[in-house]
């Protein structure tokens, strides 16, 4: 086999698995861009999303496309619930307060999956098209290819709806300020609200899609480190940001594991940020304004 | 009443006494299995079974009498397979309740207490880890693992694929952990002497998500076997799927924490073949030789884990050495009871291994290859019992 199709091939790879990346790395953005919170909680989030999924098929027996949708409902009343609960009455206090709660949420989420479905490595029900996708001569693992085209599909949609319709134009303007979002009459507790319940379904997706390739467990939550990681190199508040940093940190990762080795991956990104901070400490894309915690 | 100074003071000595005086929790003459369990968190699904398994055997024990009257005690903490709090648990039940036999649950704790170990003395220790460094008795002289050490497992797995397909090409797929890195040099060495050709070894990071890029570098290097090791579960499942999407002929193989029945019928179809090693025989096997399976289906009759096997065999050769230090009115402290075990020889454990055991060092290193029939979901001796040494 060709050097060039190996590269082409691992380049595939990468691509697709920062494809998820991305997503997760949205459901990040679209909290912090409306409410100023850095939630570390997003790997649980998207663990306990992958176990909604799970609950549905599985424990319900349901079929799959109700079971994703019902996961998604469940995301989006846990985001809720989350933001009414915890997150609104922590409004005014310093930023480490909030997060530091949301570290405790996590917590907590790992907690309640652990009793609910007993901490257990499981698999999900296979439910994508099981066929190798062949790109020219380049083999791309079917999983991986949709889970990217599903995610692509979910950031064009956000774009799309931050741009054109009235709540993501609300979302927007009581990111840019939210004195003039509260005097022009825009409600900011219920965007704060909209912000949490999108992010959570965002997270609920794509913990479906990473549960899918990966199986689930209790400690799937670990993917939001690198989530994080392409968030701060796209810049916290851009969600073109989180989509072009997660295709960078899929594409370097799969380049460092397969030309230097498996034990290089971390190293390469945490790197690759060190390396940002210094040069953009806003990231690629963030607003210029430095948050301290 | 008006409480001065001197009333307080007096009620916090009189307190201070009471709890002196209190009467130990131990009866003097217990002998003591003390644990850092790991019941929540990644190791969770093994602690469960663990617990289990060392609370039957003890259970058995103490139902048949004990030892010479005297009860066996097991006490335990929840650790969440963080090293930390294993040690402030093994600090707690030291303190406490004097244990004669501790099980540590990984091989962080294991290292991190040996200097411990050896001042205090009066403790063996077993546990979760099966890591080639423990393996050493001068370094860790009251330790020792109720089972083959990493490489030892390795050693049967290469043995068996030098016998079936001489020359064969081997792939090692290892997480990047301490548990993962363990095997791998000494037994890239031994396939070299054993004419086997290690084609690529690859390092995956923990809690990586999708393998594709890794399974890539797998089909280049198109290996006969392929054998896993440092994972449960994932990424296992992912990797077969693919290697299986892109015709590749390697089978695949992994060693003791991923081979529990119940983790490889999670694999699905892919799991078809998959092999692996197993000091034990397990929960469902009916032969004759293995009475002690019996017993134990007749206790529990749902399924037990391997983990669990694993407990119950600590369990067990805690009490063999206790029982032997007993008889010969040693005193029960780690040097003697460390000396009682090595004193083990030709030891039937009711069948658990499937051959008697001789515990001549820190490990026992004797193993079987099993293989997944996923039709009849079950594991199946591929091979006799392997001595790997």
């Amino acid at each position: 086999m060709s050097d060039l199709l190996f590269l082409v091939e691992v380049s595939l790879a990468g691509l697709g698995a920062g494809g998820l990346y991305a997503l997760t790395g949205v459901a990040f953005v679209v909290i912090y861009k409306a409410t100023r919170v850095v939630n570390l909680a997003i790997g649980e989030l998207l663990m306990f999303g992958a176990y909604l999924f799970f609950g549905f098929s599985v424990g319900l027996a349901l079929p799959t496309w109700q079971a994703i949708l019902l996961a998604l409902v469940g995301g989006g009343i846990l985001g809720a619930v989350i933001e009414r609960s915890v997150i609104r009455p922590m409004l005014g206090e310093s930023a480490i307060s909030v997060f530091m709660v949301t570290i405790g949420l996590g917590s907590i989420l790992v907690g309640l999956v652990e009793v609910i479905w007993s901490p257990d490595p499981r698999r999900l029900p296979e439910f994508m098209p099981n066929a190798p996708i062949f790109i020219g001569d380049a083999y791309l693992s079917p999983k991986v290819g949709y889970g990217f085209l599903v995610a692509a599909a979910v950031i064009a949609a956000f774009l799309l709806v931050f741009r054109f319709w009235r709540g993501g134009v609300a979302l927007r303007a009581t990111a840019t300020d939210q004195a003039a979002a509260y005097s022009v009459g825009i409600n900011v507790p219920a965007v704060f609200s909209l912000a949490w319940v999108v992010g959570c379904v965002a997270a609920t997706g794509a913990g479906i899609l990473v549960g899918a390739i990966g199986g689930i467990s209790s400690t799937m939550g670990v993917f939001g480190l690198s989530v994080l990681v392409v968030v701060i190199v796209g810049g916290l508040d851009s969600i073109l940001g989180a989509l072009l940093g997660g295709l960078l940190i899929g594409l370097l990762e799969a380049l460092a594991g397969s030309y230097l080795g498996g034990e290089y991956k971390l190293l390469v990104t945490f790197g690759l940020l060190v390396a940002i901070l210094m040069v953009r400490p806003y990231g690629l894309f963030g607003t210029t304004e430095i948050e301290r915690l | 009443m008006l409480v001065t100074r001197r009333t307080m003071l007096g009620l916090a000595m009189a307190a201070g006494a009471a709890m002196v005086a209190a009467p130990p929790a131990v009866a003097a003459d217990d002998i003591v299995i003390g644990g850092s369990i790991p019941m929540t968190g990644v190791f969770a699904f093994a602690g469960v079974g663990i617990h289990a398994g060392i609370g039957d055997y003890v259970k058995i024990v103490n139902d048949a009498g004990g030892i010479k009257g005297r009860k066996i005690k097991y006490v335990y903490e929840d650790t969440g397979y963080k090293v930390d709090a294993s040690v402030a648990a093994f600090q707690k039940l030291t303190s406490q309740e004097k244990p004669n036999f501790y099980y540590g649950d990984s091989t962080g704790f294991s290292k991190t207490i040996n200097p411990e170990l050896e001042r205090n003395g009066n403790i063996l220790m077993a546990g979760a880890s099966f890591a080639s460094e423990l393996n050493d008795p001068q370094k860790y002289p009251y330790q020792f693992m109720a089972g083959p050490d990493y490489t030892a497992m390795f050693g049967v797995l290469l043995r068996y694929i030098q016998k079936t397909q001489p020359g064969a090409k081997v792939a090692f797929v290892h997480s990047d952990t301490e548990f993962g890195r363990d095997p791998i040099k000494p037994s890239t060495a031994l396939a070299a002497s054993l004419g086997l050709k290690v084609v690529e070894t690859i390092v995956t990071p923990p809690g990586s998500v999708d393998v594709s890029t890794e399974v890539l570098k797998l089909r280049r290097a198109d290996p006969d076997f392929t054998i896993f090791h440092g994972y449960v579960l994932a990424p296992i499942p992912e990797f077969i799927t693919q290697a299986r999407q892109m015709n590749m002929k390697s089978r695949f193989m992994g060693t003791f924490w991923s081979m529990d029945h119940s983790m490889v019928m999670k694999l699905g179809d892919v799991g078809e073949g998959f092999m692996g090693v197993m000091p034990y025989r397990y929960y469902y096997d009916t032969d004759p030789k293995a009475p002690m399976l019996a017993k134990i289906r007749q206790m529990r009759p749902e399924y037990q884990s391997t983990a669990y096997m694993q407990g119950f065999v600590t369990a067990m050769l805690f009490v063999e050495a206790a029982k032997r230090c007993v008889e010969s009115g040693k005193e029960l402290n780690g040097k003697n009871l460390k000396g009682c075990l090595n004193g083990i020889k030709d030891f039937d454990t009711g069948g658990l291994f499937g051959v008697p055991i001789t515990v001549s060092g820190n490990s026992i290193p004797v193993g079987r290859v099993y293989r997944a029939d996923m039709k009849a979901k079950t594991m199946v001796p591929v091979s006799d019992w392997i001595k790997a040494e």
